[in-house]
């Protein structure tokens, strides 16, 4: 069963621009799936669909069934879960906890669960420690998990993240690798909108490629990355590893950087 | 609607007439049609203020934006009307004052609508301003179209959160200003921070009088425009003013 569906959408910006053309897209319950593209290929106008921020010009996008068009914003975001790029827009609270119990009293939980559900999130993202802590003045990366975690905190059925790697340092990425690859284990269904394929190789989601406005391509992350052409047209490049799993001509490509080093020296201590 | 507000309030360039004026012209003009709107006293007039905003608009191609600016200061023009009304005006008059609003907004956005923050920078200089005073005040003009996609983006994250900005009595919609307020002040703050910084590593406030790449030069056009603007303005304002 499909959760979000798009028929035939398209859109088209206040300035005239189409943003979205002939998408159809159906996104399954429990499936992760990555849409990938490069700037300006119409990736966030999509993801701003799922949860009705933007309705389509033309065309249906269904969440859970329901037309969006006839749904509000807010009875939409309670089952679509949306953690914009810029942590920065939407961190206006005094403490952390604060900050993840907003959107649990805006869905109306009632104050003695949203404050228990609260702490869980805060728990569960590594933030119990910072709970009192001003958000404005946690690290990137921290202030990333707490925009995670206060829409994990009521529980949507699906999580949609905008460009979660930008401006995110190495313990930062590994530590949101390590939250997305959570959330896909517990059958949650998962949407990455990004052009980090680096850090999309590992999950090996089912990839969505969009190209001005457009899906290019749509599959297992396998398949499409094996697309070197068409990733090049539409802005991107192959993951490293698969270009050094390429070279060494290997069939299965290398999933993490560990599995490609064990290999090399393995095939050096061969030659 | 911050999205159509944001859309207003940048500046685009077309290839026009109007656009490629010396800025100079382009003020005077303004302040031709800024004077014609607050002297106007009855709906005629009015009327004659709006086709003369009009004519430079339209060869703008910039009518349609004009119109969306005048949609957006409706609901103070509503409110002035009403003020009016309450103290006790009649109606023609409240109508008059109510319409002469409007003329004064429109007179004035078609400055800015044809004007980039980089000639209205020009100007200032060309009346000799301080240049503190004037980078600021460009830097500000420019910003404000970077502020309204920013608040754009803060709305649809909060929004997202379950805020339902709509909703509630009074005092609650105020209060539901608060985390969108907060995010967009900080957000101005840092980012201005950050620009003066960088200003500083570029060198700004390094001699007192530093050189400029543009000058302003008056062309065929602009003087072919004076030569229109001047005749027709004298004769609606002697026409205004009752002297005709």
């Amino acid at each position: 069963m499909s959760v979000i569906e798009f028929e035939d959408v398209r859109h088209r910006m206040p300035n005239g621009v189409v943003a979205l053309d002939s998408v159809s897209l159906k996104v399954g319950r429990g499936e992760v799936v990555a849409v990938v593209g490069g700037n300006g290929a119409g990736k966030t106008t999509l993801l701003k669909h799922m949860n009705g921020l933007l309705k389509p010009s033309s065309g249906r996008v269904t969440v859970f069934g329901k037309e969006t068009k006839e749904e509000s914003i807010a009875r939409l975001s309670r089952r679509v879960g949306l953690v914009f790029q810029n942590s920065d827009h939407q961190i206006f609270s005094e403490s952390a906890k604060e900050e993840v119990m907003f959107g649990l009293k805006n869905f109306g939980i009632p104050p003695g669960e949203a404050e228990e559900k609260a702490g869980r999130a805060l728990e569960y993202y590594g933030l119990a420690d910072l709970a009192a802590r001003p958000p404005l003045t946690l690290s990137g990366g921290e202030k990333k998990r707490l925009c995670i975690a206060a829409v994990m905190a009521w529980e949507p059925d699906v999580l949609v993240l905008d460009e979660p790697t930008v401006g995110q340092d190495y313990p930062s990425r590994s530590r949101l690798f390590g939250v997305v690859q959570g959330l896909a284990s517990s059958n949650r269904t998962v949407v990455i909108v990004s052009h980090d394929l680096e850090f999309l190789w590992p999950l090996s989601p089912r990839t969505v490629v969009m190209s001005k406005g457009r899906v290019v391509a749509d599959g297992p992350a396998r398949e499409v990355f094996m697309r070197t052409e068409m990733l090049r047209d539409a802005g991107l490049r192959e993951p490293q590893l698969l270009q050094l799993s390429r070279r060494f001509g290997r069939e299965e490509p290398f999933t993490a950087v560990d599995q490609a080093a064990a290999w090399l020296t393995e095939r050096g201590r061969a030659n | 609607m911050a999205h159509v507000m944001a859309e207003g309030f940048k500046f685009r360039y077309l290839k026009t007439p109007v656009h490629g004026l010396d800025p100079r012209v382009k003020l005077l003009m303004t302040a031709m049609l800024f004077a014609l709107a607050l002297l106007s006293s009855n709906l005629y007039q009015e009327a004659l203020v709006f086709a003369a905003v009009g004519v430079p608009a339209a060869l703008a191609r910039s009518l349609k934006r004009l119109l969306r600016i005048a949609a957006l200061s409706l609901t103070f023009s509503l409110m002035i009307f009403a003020v009016n009304m309450l103290f006790g005006q009649p109606l023609l008059e409240s109508a008059v004052i109510t319409i002469r609003f409007l003329g004064i907004v429109a007179a004035t956005s078609v400055f800015f609508v044809t004007t980039s923050p980089d000639e209205i920078e020009y100007v200032m200089r060309w009346f000799r301003l301080p240049r503190d005073f004037v980078f600021a005040f460009a830097t500000s003009i420019r910003f404000v179209p970077v502020l309204m996609m920013d608040l754009t983006q803060i709305i649809d994250a909060q929004r997202s959160r379950g805020l339902e900005m709509d909703r509630g009595n009074p005092v609650r919609r105020i209060r539901n200003l608060i985390p969108v307020l907060i995010p967009l002040i900080v957000n101005a703050l840092v980012r201005s921070g950050e620009l003066a910084e960088a200003m500083e590593a570029r060198g700004y406030g390094a001699v007192s009088r530093p050189t400029s790449m543009h000058a302003l030069l008056m062309k065929k056009n602009d003087y072919a425009a004076l030569l229109v603007l001047v005749p027709a303005w004298s004769l609606l304002i002697t026409y205004f003013l009752g002297l005709l």
